[in-house]
């Protein structure tokens, strides 16, 4: 479990069920909700009236701000033209109440990729402003190059607000697009500990050569530059364990639909695998810990008296009593 | 064991065994009562002996209060940075919380120190004495080697998991 | 008197408890600074000279017990250089030269220097010391120290 994986697995089992039940002539009755990272809620439920249609409805903190980055509100129509070619996967018209965006599943044509592409939803949604910050650094790119080598940025700043107090954004220019995470750390621990990790993130690409063609990273406890602009209702409380990661795409990141894929999927997840390792290093450390515990304990009872040899020599003197019984203090 | 911590570890093992000298000692203060008498505010000064220092260094120290019928031993881990403090603080921590399981381990460590060990008259008469500052030595060994290995860990670990992620970008 | 069940009686009785100082020797005179001068000058100029066998005999030849704590830590300042100074190899031959009582000094200021910031810095020569005495005597000054009232 080195990887976090960017599809839901269990979007994908309840679907490959429902289709298999469905093919049997007994298709199931399903309500399910799916969690996944980022308070991302799915819910799987049949049509009201006709059990051989899903509905697959998610509701994810990051919708708000994405719908907003966009003046056009290109968000739907772009969901649509994604699932577009995918046999039995259609774009509800409206979202499922309490939910912010819903498909229409028809489980009797949907295929292997249907059901995959269907469980990469959030990573759909979460893609369309990295969709975007592409396509303007495509047309950035286009331009003549300044004279003096600097670049030309865009004046767009896209900020996807994926959790309660954290955030990214992300912004186009003619020879790169970067990425920022904003995260916090809950406790003083996580904070030591992701130090050490994010030192790692900025120094594998200086260190390891075959990786140097990865996306530079940069920490820092300062909003960067870029967002100088930005003002936002960040939880003051929380500044001091603050950590802003930078990630610098090159084209050749971006150049093909499967590299922004691939990209994308990679970034979208960063907080989580970050977050997760450092889950994981204090687990191991636990477990360490508690091996050490025993085997310390073993040799504090290396100090114990032999039982039975001290019992016999100090049976009565060891357990002196008074006439009804108690213990005798002394 | 380095060179410059053997004649520390000596140091500690030859004042424990001059300390762990205890007896029986009902309470002054309090009738039918018994207790160590290094733990108590005390108003006997006769029961309480003269404070052992032991330091390799700033960072790395022993102290050893003695008192008729009681020994309080602290111990300071070497803390070089602030992984290796948040590691020891970690570390004691556990301990502590399992004390029960160690007898002589103190669920607080005195102020400026990483954990103490308090050793009662009821200890020495259970346990085999000499065993029980093998026991306070090798831990003083192991603390050290166990905080500089989980060290070594994470950064192994950070650079793993940092280079695996970007490799995911290597197309 | 109405509550005379509460009144602690052994408050009346002098000998019912001892205080830290009621522990410590009477020694009848205080040696002060401008007394001891002149010890800590000769210490200093027979560390200097290399002759450590007389400076750690001289250190720990009657200490000033009776001074006030500042003066014990200017004189022991003295002495923890004597200490430092003197090379690892000749520690156990100036330890043998000593008699019982001069361990015990030494014992003690050895202990004195690892609680003070001074002595922890010069950690290693401390233990060096201790080692050699320990090698020479054993135990016996250690037992002579925490139950020793008189501080150096």
């Amino acid at each position: 479990m080195l990887h976090l994986k960017s599809h839901n697995l269990l979007i994908q089992k309840t679907l490959s069920e429902a289709i298999e039940a469905n093919s049997n002539g007994t298709p199931l009755t399903l309500d399910r909700i799916v969690s996944d990272f980022d308070y991302t809620i799915f819910h799987i439920s049949n049509q009201e009236g006709n059990k051989t249609i899903l509905l697959l409805s998610i509701k994810t903190k990051a919708w708000v701000s994405i719908q907003k980055i966009d003046a056009n509100n290109g968000l739907l129509p772009y969901l649509q033209s994604k699932y577009q070619p995918f046999a039995g996967i259609s774009v509800s018209q409206s979202a499922e109440p309490g939910y912010d965006f819903t498909l229409v599943l028809d489980l009797a044509s949907l295929t292997n990729e249907s059901v995959v592409e269907s469980s990469l939803l959030k990573t759909a949604i979460l893609s369309f402003p990295f969709q975007l910050a592409f396509q303007e650094s495509f047309e950035l790119s286009k331009l003549p190059a300044p004279e003096d080598g600097s670049s030309i940025d865009s004046q767009k700043l896209y900020n996807i607000q994926n959790r309660d107090d954290e955030q990214f954004f992300i912004k186009a220019s003619n020879d790169r697009v970067t990425v920022i995470f904003e995260t916090i750390f809950q406790d003083e621990t996580d904070k030591i500990l992701g130090k050490v990790f994010l030192q790692e993130f900025v120094d594998a690409r200086k260190r390891n050569r075959s990786i140097q063609s990865a996306p530079q990273v940069l920490v820092s406890n300062e909003p960067p530059l870029e967002l100088q602009s930005f003002t936002s209702s960040r939880n003051p409380q929380n500044d001091a364990s603050r950590r802003f990661i930078t990630f610098v795409l090159f084209p050749r990141h971006f150049q093909t639909a499967e590299l922004q894929h691939m990209s994308i999927s990679q970034l979208t997840l960063f907080r989580n695998y970050f977050h997760y390792h450092i889950k994981c290093s204090k687990a191991y450390m636990h477990s360490r810990m508690r091996y050490r515990v025993d085997s310390f304990v073993k040799v504090l009872n290396r100090a114990k008296l032999d039982e039975d040899k001290d019992g016999l020599e100090n049976d009565n003197q060891s357990t002196r009593r008074t006439i009804t019984g108690r213990k005798m203090v002394y | 064991m380095s060179q410059s911590l053997r004649p520390y570890l000596n140091a500690v093992r030859y004042s424990l065994e001059a300390a762990l000298t205890l007896r029986n000692f009902s309470s002054q203060e309090v009738e039918r009562h018994n207790r160590p008498e290094v733990e108590v505010p005390n108003t006997s000064a006769e029961l309480l002996l003269q404070p052992m220092h032991v330091s390799r260094n700033e960072n790395e120290q022993v102290l050893i209060e003695s008192s008729v019928n009681s020994v309080r031993v602290s111990i300071k881990v070497k803390q070089a940075d602030e992984i290796e403090q948040i590691l020891v603080h970690k570390f004691t921590r556990f301990l502590e919380q399992r004390a029960e399981a160690f007898q002589i381990l103190r669920r607080e460590p005195i102020q400026d120190f990483s954990i103490s060990f308090l050793i009662t008259n009821k200890h020495t008469e259970t346990l085999k004495t000499d065993k029980l500052i093998d026991f306070i030595i090798e831990f003083m060994e192991e603390v050290d080697k166990e905080i500089s290995e989980m060290k070594l860990f994470l950064n192994a670990r950070a650079r793993f998991v940092a280079e695996a992620y970007l490799g995911e970008f290597v197309y | 008197m109405e509550d005379w069940r509460r009144i602690d009686i052994d408050a009346f009785d002098p000998e019912a408890r001892l205080r830290p100082e009621d522990l410590v020797p009477n020694y009848g005179t205080t040696i002060t600074l401008s007394e001891l001068q002149p010890k800590i000058s000769q210490l200093r100029s027979l560390a200097s000279s290399g002759d450590m066998s007389s400076a750690i005999q001289l250190a720990t030849s009657e200490p000033p017990y009776s001074a006030d704590e500042q003066t014990k830590h200017q004189y022991f300042l003295a002495v923890l250089e004597a200490l430092a100074q003197t090379r690892q190899t000749d520690m156990a031959k100036v330890v043998k030269s000593l008699d019982r009582a001069q361990k015990d000094v030494l014992v003690k200021y050895i202990y004195k220097g690892m609680s003070l910031p001074e002595g922890k810095k010069q950690g290693g020569i401390l233990l060096a010391w201790f080692e050699n005495l320990t090698q020479d005597s054993g135990v016996n000054p250690i037992v002579h120290y925490i139950s020793d009232r008189r501080t150096v």
